[in-house]
């Protein structure tokens, strides 16, 4: 199967040299033994993919190498935040300074020549990782270009931008594998989606964050996307798909579940934040049993730490007033315990 | 890059470019055709950012549209009563003496509208007239005690409150609110005294939650961009609010803005004033 990203690239790399590890330790102990042929046939191969591997994606072939990507990740993530920050306060710094109709051809030709640079350090940058910051670049420019546009000719402000900044930053994570973008997309389609909810019972859509119930369709959705998309090709995608979709159902019910008054539920404040907070158990409670049911750790790690928020933020209500502090303590610490003997068991299922 | 990357590069180009056609034709849009309204504003109405924090950094100059309501800058108005705000689409049957509905009118949020701004009408005309007469009542007082320090520091604070009506504080005035900008034309007719604005209203309990009383959150396009060839004439404009500090020493200026087909207003022209 031909492979397309680095991350396909690094995962083939890591299982060659898991491969390889352990039939060494087969032929020491006399459990499997290659044909000096068929040895130099696998070596080769093995070989060739490997060259391959590394002329084309830049991978990490050793345990070094890789802590040494971990070092260039955290860098390159630093570096896009960092230049998406310069770029915009550049602009902010002189854009007085131009008139009109120079201000609009500047932030035009910034979004493309940015896009364009991308396009054209993907073609030279086997690694990712100037790509992605390229990227990071280029979607900020994007989004300054159609915020300056609007302060420029005061367009009246409108959810609808959110709608290109969300395509461009979606586009940008899928061509560059970036999952940085993937977030930034995420967030201005979860702002698009909620935004547009808010509306639909006559509000004004920046008020949209006052009812937070108005993100739960945006988290259904999320959490639909890798069902309905495949995501092989992009390696941590659908987990990201889902992480978003769990904190735009969790945070949002973890809100109401404090302050009932803000739901669009016409009932007693104590009752919605009474139902949200069971609400909050069941739902944080169902998703990591079916987290566990899909393998998926990453659903199961986000429910388990809002189970324990709505245990906490629960116990903290109840007697953080008039229990002794180290008692209180004390009961967290056990509650963590139990928590540890419950997924240990099922663990070992 | 691959087949499939050529497109995906093409589509993001493609994408800022729609995007931006698409704005522009908006902004040209607005500004086809004869505009909606063309007021003619001083720095009472128009005020310049305070400089301060990342404003510092800022090159460019956006001035703010100054609007009032009630007194002395309140947002909520006599005009902006329970008729008004049902006929802007509030649903305001429910009993307010009620913990059920006062729930309800705390939950209920704010709407677009449309706006209908004044410059130096009968409003504006009020709120000098009452500023002249507590002027004149402080004076009053304090001259009937004359050792009297706080009646003098309330005849002094009324004073500046006068200047600050007089020739300082924005003419501009929001006096009716609708959901259909025609007929808000209609009854406004005078394109040089009316403009009509995108808006923000929102019920609120007042009186101890004894009745539903409407303020206006905010004019949505209250943001006025100076383009590079007539930012000289703004040198030297201060901001200013609610006659506090010193007095507005600044130059006068007389700023044309003219709010367009989608009422997003623009400056056509800036002269100073001797």
């Amino acid at each position: 199967m031909p492979v397309q990203s680095r991350s396909e690239a690094q995962q083939r790399t890591d299982e060659i040299h898991a491969f390889q590890r352990e039939l060494q330790d087969l032929e020491r102990r006399g459990i499997l033994a290659l044909t000096a042929e068929q040895r130099r046939a696998l070596e080769s191969h093995h070989g060739a993919l490997l060259a391959e591997f590394a002329r084309q994606f830049d991978v990490d072939r050793d345990a070094q190498a890789k802590q040494l990507s971990w070092g260039m990740r955290i860098a390159s993530l630093a570096g896009a935040l960092a230049l998406g920050a310069s770029v915009f306060f550049l602009f902010y710094q002189f854009w007085g300074r131009f008139s009109t109709t120079l201000q609009v051809a500047i932030l035009i030709a910034a979004a493309l020549g940015s896009f364009a640079a991308t396009a054209w350090i993907q073609r030279r940058d086997g690694s990712g990782y100037f790509t992605k910051l390229a990227a990071m670049v280029a979607f900020v420019c994007f989004v300054l270009n159609v915020a300056m546009l609007g302060q420029i000719f005061d367009i009246t402000p409108s959810d609808k931008a959110l709608v290109p900044w969300a395509a461009f930053a979606l586009l940008l994570a899928y061509a560059c594998d970036a999952r940085l973008l993937l977030g930034a997309g995420i967030l201005c389609a979860i702002a698009f989606v909620g935004a547009r909810t808010g509306t639909f019972s006559g509000a004004y859509w920046l008020d949209f964050g006052e009812r937070p119930e108005n993100f739960f369709p945006a988290a259904a959705l999320l959490f639909a996307v890798p069902q309905l998309v495949r995501h092989e090709r992009f390696p941590g995608f659908a987990q990201t798909y889902r992480v978003f979709a769990l904190l735009t159902l969790y945070l949002p019910m973890l809100v109401l579940a404090n302050w009932g008054q803000l739901s669009y539920l016409d009932f007693d404040p104590g009752l919605v934040k009474g139902g949200y907070q069971i609400g909050g158990f069941l739902a944080s409670g169902l998703l990591a049993w079916l987290g566990v049911r899909r393998g998926w750790a990453h659903v199961v790690n986000t429910s388990v730490t809002f189970f324990l928020i709505f245990l906490y933020t629960k116990f903290f209500d109840w007697w953080w007033d008039w229990m002794p502090k180290y008692l209180f303590f004390f009961l967290l610490g056990l509650t963590a315990v139990l928590f540890l003997l419950v997924l240990r068991r099922l663990r070992a299922r | 890059m691959n087949w499939s990357r050529r497109h995906i590069f093409a589509l993001g180009a493609a994408l800022i470019v729609a995007t931006n056609a698409v704005a522009l034709l908006g902004v040209a849009y607005n500004r086809s055709g004869t505009p909606d309204s063309e007021l003619r504003l001083s720095q009472r109405e128009l005020r310049p950012p305070f400089q301060w924090g990342l404003q510092r950094e800022n090159s460019g100059l956006s001035l703010t549209l100054v609007w009032r309501a009630g007194e002395p800058y309140g947002s909520s108005a006599a005009w902006l009563d329970r008729a008004k705000l049902t006929e802007l689409g509030f649903d305001l049957s429910r009993p307010v003496a009620t913990p059920a509905g006062r729930r309800y009118y705390a939950k209920l949020r704010s709407r677009e509208v449309y706006l209908v701004l004044e410059l130096d009408g009968s409003p504006y005309q009020a709120a000098l007239d009452a500023a002249r007469e507590r002027a004149e009542k402080r004076k009053a007082e304090a001259l009937a005690h004359p050792g009297d320090a706080r009646l003098k520091m309330q005849a002094d604070f009324a004073e500046n409150q006068l200047f600050h009506e007089e020739h300082e504080a924005s003419r501009l005035f929001a006096i009716d609110a609708g959901l259909d900008a025609g007929a808000l034309r209609a009854k406004y007719a005078d394109r040089s005294r009316y403009a009509i604005v995108r808006g923000r209203v929102r019920p609120a309990l007042e009186g101890d939650g004894a009745r539903v009383d409407g303020y206006i959150t905010a004019v949505i396009n209250d943001s006025v961009n100076v383009p590079l060839d007539m930012r000289k004439a703004f040198e030297g404009v201060t901001p200013r609010s609610y006659g506090f500090g010193p007095r507005y020493a600044g130059p006068t200026i007389e700023a044309t803005v003219a709010f367009g087909r989608r009422f997003e207003p623009w400056l056509v022209g800036v002269a100073r004033k001797p």
